[in-house]
């Protein structure tokens, strides 16, 4: 049997993907594993439940979407901006680590995570949760229940979500301007 | 002279009018269905004989799903119901004498069961479905009283009903009643046989499917001439359940039967309201029963040992921007659960080749399915269904069109017929 293969091209983490050969039916997370080495985003469920695959993708609105890459193809990203957990730190022109993204850093500031499995997801989540803020800043008593409800749906395994709850709250309300009176 | 003759006319039938109007709000021109000999009560021997039989004609006649809600107490009511009237509220119906039926007689039981009225002359709201269960036997009728009366008291108030004016004067169902309740309660045909006779009356009494399944009036009564030929139901289609509708749908007698009792089968899932009704009713009825449900529905005597299914529609032609706009969305959203084929996946995602929501005459419940999700459901037996996720965010109408388009002439063999604007409609809510 030969796969129908199709011609791909899209941007991830800001370097344009020359058009490339990959089969109709390819996965997101598989391209992203097998063409790129990317492997940051997890596979945890491979169904769609668990979300430790997401990745951004950027929309021309400048609004950040998080998308499931195990239960996406890859060809519906053509065209697109995407960000995986590989991208959301700063690096200098040799791609050596300089600062982490405020997510990032306050996940480990508050030691969220044992395993790490789930993290690539709640990266990816939360930064998603702050853009959103970003442009639509809710108010301080309604924090903890946005923060519980954009991302109930990342399941972690090994830690009961408290300190990825704390974390998360933090860096808000550290972040000027996603918060209102 | 003549005028005054004329006024006179018009003055007459005015008041005859109003007179007759008067007769029918004050109840005089209903008609019960319900024996006198109910009046006597049944002994405490009677009643607990009864009860067991009666939590089985309570599961065929699904009472559970309306009068509890979820995670709510049991028998307690408190589900409401959206009407274009206004929020009604299923009521407590445990044997609590303050808040449920507690005090309620045989016959009060029986009145409210079969002629929508209840203790004190009460008139129940048509959502309690009494002109389907207007045919129940007085023997299954008292079965579920008396299980209802062995349920522990449920000490919860009855919420208000919140309907406009005029719908919320109860009396006023008497014009609904006289249009619409039919004296008939015959249920038995001779001619046919006791399977076909059996199913006829869980499908028009107890399982009271017509309720969904048929259209109706602008009074919102059933029409009789199209029964179970399908109806709007909250946005959503209740499909034709005729022997052409299901034929339609790829069902054959031994596959509807099966498809009751494990809410599964290669034309998809139970969904939406039938998904309550498969959870609390239709798994616990006994084969028989459900088979004599089917062989009706398909205008049988028995059921047919020969389970073939019918052959596969055959695709029709799509536009080639259609199909390439399509093929793109399925395969980038869609293949990965339900499989590049359609073929799904078995014990966790339905199949799409085979779905009936894709050879139903309105695409309706596929694209609202597609564009609103389904969550994770758990089916007889160990099955699972996992979540459907929604796709409005992520789909616009055209693109959604397309798909709904592409989908049902390749696999459901139905005209590409849906446009953008019926995808915004549905959108919407309409
Ligand atoms: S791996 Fe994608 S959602 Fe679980
Ligand atoms: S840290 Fe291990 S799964 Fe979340």
């Amino acid at each position: 049997m030969t796969l129908a293969m199709r011609k791909l091209s899209l941007t991830v983490n800001g370097k344009t993907i020359d058009p490339v050969d990959v089969p109709e039916t390819m996965m997101m997370q598989d391209f992203l594993y097998e063409y790129l080495n990317l492997t940051g985003s997890r596979m945890g469920c491979g169904q769609g439940i668990c979300h430790a695959c997401t990745v951004i993708v950027d929309g021309d609105d400048g609004a950040m979407r998080e998308i499931r890459t195990c239960i996406t193809g890859a060809h519906w990203f053509a065209g697109k901006k995407v960000r995986t957990v590989e991208g959301h730190a700063t690096r200098d022109a040799s791609g050596a680590i300089t600062a982490l993204s405020p997510v990032q850093q306050a996940f480990i500031e508050h030691f969220s995570f044992q395993c790490g499995y789930c993290t690539p997801g709640f990266v990816t989540g939360a930064t998603v949760l702050m853009d959103e803020l970003k442009r639509k800043p809710v108010r301080r008593a309604d924090l903890e229940k946005t923060i519980s409800e954009a991302l109930d749906k990342h399941i972690c395994r090994c830690t009961g979500y408290v300190r990825y709850f704390e974390a998360v709250r933090d860096v808000i309300l550290k972040t000027p301007g996603l918060v209102k009176a | 002279m003549r005028a005054r003759k004329l006024l006179g006319i018009l003055i007459l039938l005015i008041v005859c009018g109003a007179v007759l109007a008067g007769c029918i709000f004050a109840g005089l021109l209903e008609k019960s269905v319900v024996a006198k000999d109910v009046d006597q009560p049944l002994s405490p021997d009677q009643m607990k004989s009864l009860a067991q039989r009666g939590a089985y004609v309570a599961v065929a006649a699904d009472c559970y799903a309306c009068h509890t809600t979820t995670g709510g107490a049991p028998w307690a009511g408190g589900l409401p119901f959206k009407t274009p009237f206004g929020t009604i509220y299923s009521t407590n119906i445990s044997s609590d004498p303050d808040n449920g039926i507690g005090n309620w007689t045989r016959a009060d039981f029986h009145r409210a069961v079969r002629d929508g009225v209840g203790k004190g002359g009460r008139h129940l709201y048509p959502a309690m479905p009494y002109a389907s269960y207007r045919k129940m036997t007085p023997e299954d009728v008292d079965a579920v009283y008396a299980y209802l009366m062995s349920r522990p008291p449920m000490k919860v108030a009855n919420p208000a009903n919140e309907l406009t004016f005029p719908f919320n004067i109860r009396q006023g169902l008497t014009f609904w009643n006289l249009l619409n309740l039919s004296g008939d309660t015959q249920t038995k045909d001779a001619a046919r046989s006791d399977v076909w006779n059996r199913g006829r009356y869980l499908v028009d009494a107890l399982a009271h499917c017509g309720e969904c399944h048929t259209p109706r009036n602008l009074t919102q009564g059933m029409i009789q001439s199209d029964y179970l030929k399908g109806a709007m139901l909250e946005g959503l289609f209740a499909p034709d359940i005729t022997k052409d509708g299901l034929t339609r749908m790829g069902f054959t007698p031994q596959l509807l039967a099966g498809f009751m009792k494990s809410g599964l089968s290669a034309q998809g899932a139970m969904t939406n309201q039938m998904y309550e009704v498969v959870h609390f009713s239709t798994q616990y009825m006994t084969k028989d029963d459900l088979d004599a449900m089917s062989a009706y529905l398909f205008g049988l005597d028995a059921l047919p040992k020969d389970a073939t299914p019918p052959a596969p529609p055959k695709a029709v032609p799509v536009a080639a921007d259609v199909a390439s706009s399509a093929r793109n969305t399925y395969l980038g959203l869609c293949a990965s659960c339900h499989g590049a084929e359609g073929q799904g996946i078995p014990h966790v995602v339905v199949p799409l080749a085979t779905n009936a929501s894709l050879r139903l005459t309105s695409a309706r419940n596929l694209i609202h399915t597609t564009l609103n999700g389904i969550p994770a459901r758990r089916f007889p037996g160990l099955e699972r269904m996992q979540p459907m996720p929604a796709f409005k965010d992520v789909l616009d109408d055209r693109q959604m069109a397309d798909l709904a388009n592409w989908m049902r002439a390749t696999w459901g063999g139905e005209p590409p017929n849906v446009k953008a604007e019926d995808v915004a409609e549905i959108r919407k809510g309409h």
